[in-house]
């Protein structure tokens, strides 16, 4: 049964999920700065509401078997919404992101951002599909993935999809998939950065975008840490 | 005994010796055996007209892996170089300023060179520097260039003007204080100010411990960078070396006039 999260008119919400080998887990800021974990709020849509916010994270680990959908709905004039996410893939890992964002009223906007890294044999599809309703003018919708393959085996597909029935809207999408740049990794060597470090510093700074969506700054903090020793083993 | 005469000074003197040394890329040779020894202290600067191999040269002797090495030696300080990965040339001490810095989106020059900086302590077998000690030593080498507090914060060449890029290598040559520089077409895309400053820097690194390769089309940058001995390179070979008068003959003459 799907479960729908609702954010009410002028509400807002920030969040942060991580998958991984060990299922699906919500970070929550605590008041004291300390950060809580949640593992059983999971919901596939979202409907929000006049002036609603929501910021949502995704971090997938390598090792996770993950299946990821999320519908959101924006139904409330002023609604914002932006999903990223970051997915570690190695091994044998099968990742599916499947984002649909609907932009049903005037006046709203979303924004996605998917940065991956891909490894071993690993296959990745994502698909994300912004939709604007005929009504819905003065939307505002972008979607980006991006993905660097790290071995010969992994697999990246991406497939933006636009649907697009109001005429006075301002919306893009980006895919692309690429490898690790070595004219930069040549520079960095030739000043002393060992070759490992080197890939290291360019697939952090490749993910770094996201990492600056997550608003609490202790969950960064532990989201980076994590992150950061999981790109390391790729 | 006359022929085991070994005169130790000057041999200890070599920093840099380059032997027949022949490389290319995708099978073309380009360089095709070249000659050179650098000593300590030495100035020397590479002429040569566009396409006779002056930054194969430099790209060979940093250790660009997509230029093959097809024959001959090069010796840094009685080591061989070629055997070296780059970072180890660089933890050597050979510091390659390029014709075209490359961006690194998203990674800082803090991060950066603090990144550098410390891979060479823990390669040399030192800790690695405090934050404090760190900041301290960029913050002096910043000024030794001219750059702003912010640039600290910028990421790696993102954005630079062709000025700001050609200071960052100096920035960065002062903070890993190499022994021996090759500076690669560091004058093109100068303005006269840029080039000063460059220069400028270059000149008050310079030890009589130290070496410099200037590689170079024009005149210009020498007018600053003042070298002891002058190469021209042509089609892959050095073809003729003298003192610093040279670099006013091929102004004059060109170097259609120069090792025929």
């Amino acid at each position: 049964m799907e479960k729908i999260f609702n954010i009410y008119e002028g509400q807002s919400c920030s969040m942060v999920i991580i998958c991984d080998g060990k299922g699906r887990r919500f970070l929550y800021p605590g008041t004291e700065g300390d950060v809580s974990v949640h593992d059983d709020a999971d919901f596939s849509r979202v409907l929000m509401e006049a002036g609603a916010g929501l910021n949502m994270v995704y971090i997938v680990m390598p090792g996770a078997v993950a299946d990821i959908g999320l519908t959101v709905d924006l139904d409330g004039k002023g609604a914002e919404v932006t999903v990223s996410g970051i997915y570690l893939c190695d091994g044998q890992d099968r990742l599916s992101i499947r984002m649909d964002v609907r932009h049903n009223v005037p006046d709203c906007r979303s924004r996605q951002l998917f940065k991956g890294l891909a490894s071993g044999t690993s296959s990745t599809d994502f698909y994300g599909r912004i939709t604007v309703a005929q009504d819905a003018q003065k939307t505002e919708a972008y979607q980006e993935n991006h993905s660097i393959i790290l071995s010969d085996g992994a697999k990246v597909e991406t497939r933006p999809q636009l649907e697009i029935y109001a005429d006075d809207v301002r919306c893009s999408h980006g895919a692309t998939v690429g490898r690790l740049n070595e004219e930069e990794q040549f520079y960095m060597r030739s000043r002393g950065i060992p070759a490992d470090e080197a890939r290291v510093l360019q697939m952090i700074s490749f993910l770094s975008p996201i990492m600056d969506n997550i608003e609490d700054v202790r969950t960064r903090e532990i989201v980076m840490e994590t992150v950061s020793a999981a790109v390391r083993t790729l | 005994m006359d022929g085991m005469y070994v005169n130790f000074d000057e041999m200890n003197d070599i920093l840099l010796e380059i032997k027949g040394l022949k490389a290319g890329i995708e099978g073309k040779e380009i360089l095709r055996g070249v000659d050179l020894t650098v000593r300590k202290g030495e100035i020397h600067a590479i002429m040569g007209p566009n396409g006779a191999g002056k930054s194969t040269l430099s790209a060979v002797l940093a250790g660009k892996e997509n230029f093959t090495v097809t024959g001959g030696s090069v010796m840094f300080m009685g080591k061989d170089l070629l055997k070296m990965s780059p970072e180890e040339r660089s933890w050597a001490g050979i510091f390659l300023s390029f014709q075209y810095p490359v961006e690194i989106p998203g990674v800082s020059i803090t991060n950066f060179m603090k990144t550098a900086v410390n891979a060479r302590r823990k390669a040399c077998g030192q800790d690695e520097l405090k934050a404090g000690e760190f900041l301290k030593l960029m913050k002096e080498k910043m000024a030794f260039v001219q750059m702003k507090p912010e640039f600290s914060k910028r990421e790696v060449n993102v954005g630079f003007s062709g000025g700001e890029k050609k200071r960052n290598e100096i920035f960065q040559m002062a903070m890993l204080d190499p022994v021996l520089s090759i500076l690669d077409e560091t004058d093109s895309g100068l303005d006269v100010d840029a080039l000063r400053i460059v220069a400028g820097g270059v000149n008050t690194l310079h030890t009589p411990e130290k070496s410099v390769i200037v590689i170079t089309h024009y005149q210009r940058l020498l007018d600053y960078i003042v070298p002891d001995v002058v190469h021209v390179l042509k089609d892959g070979r050095i073809v003729k070396t003298a003192g610093r008068e040279l670099v006013a003959r091929i102004e004059a003459d060109g170097y259609d006039s120069i090792g025929r």
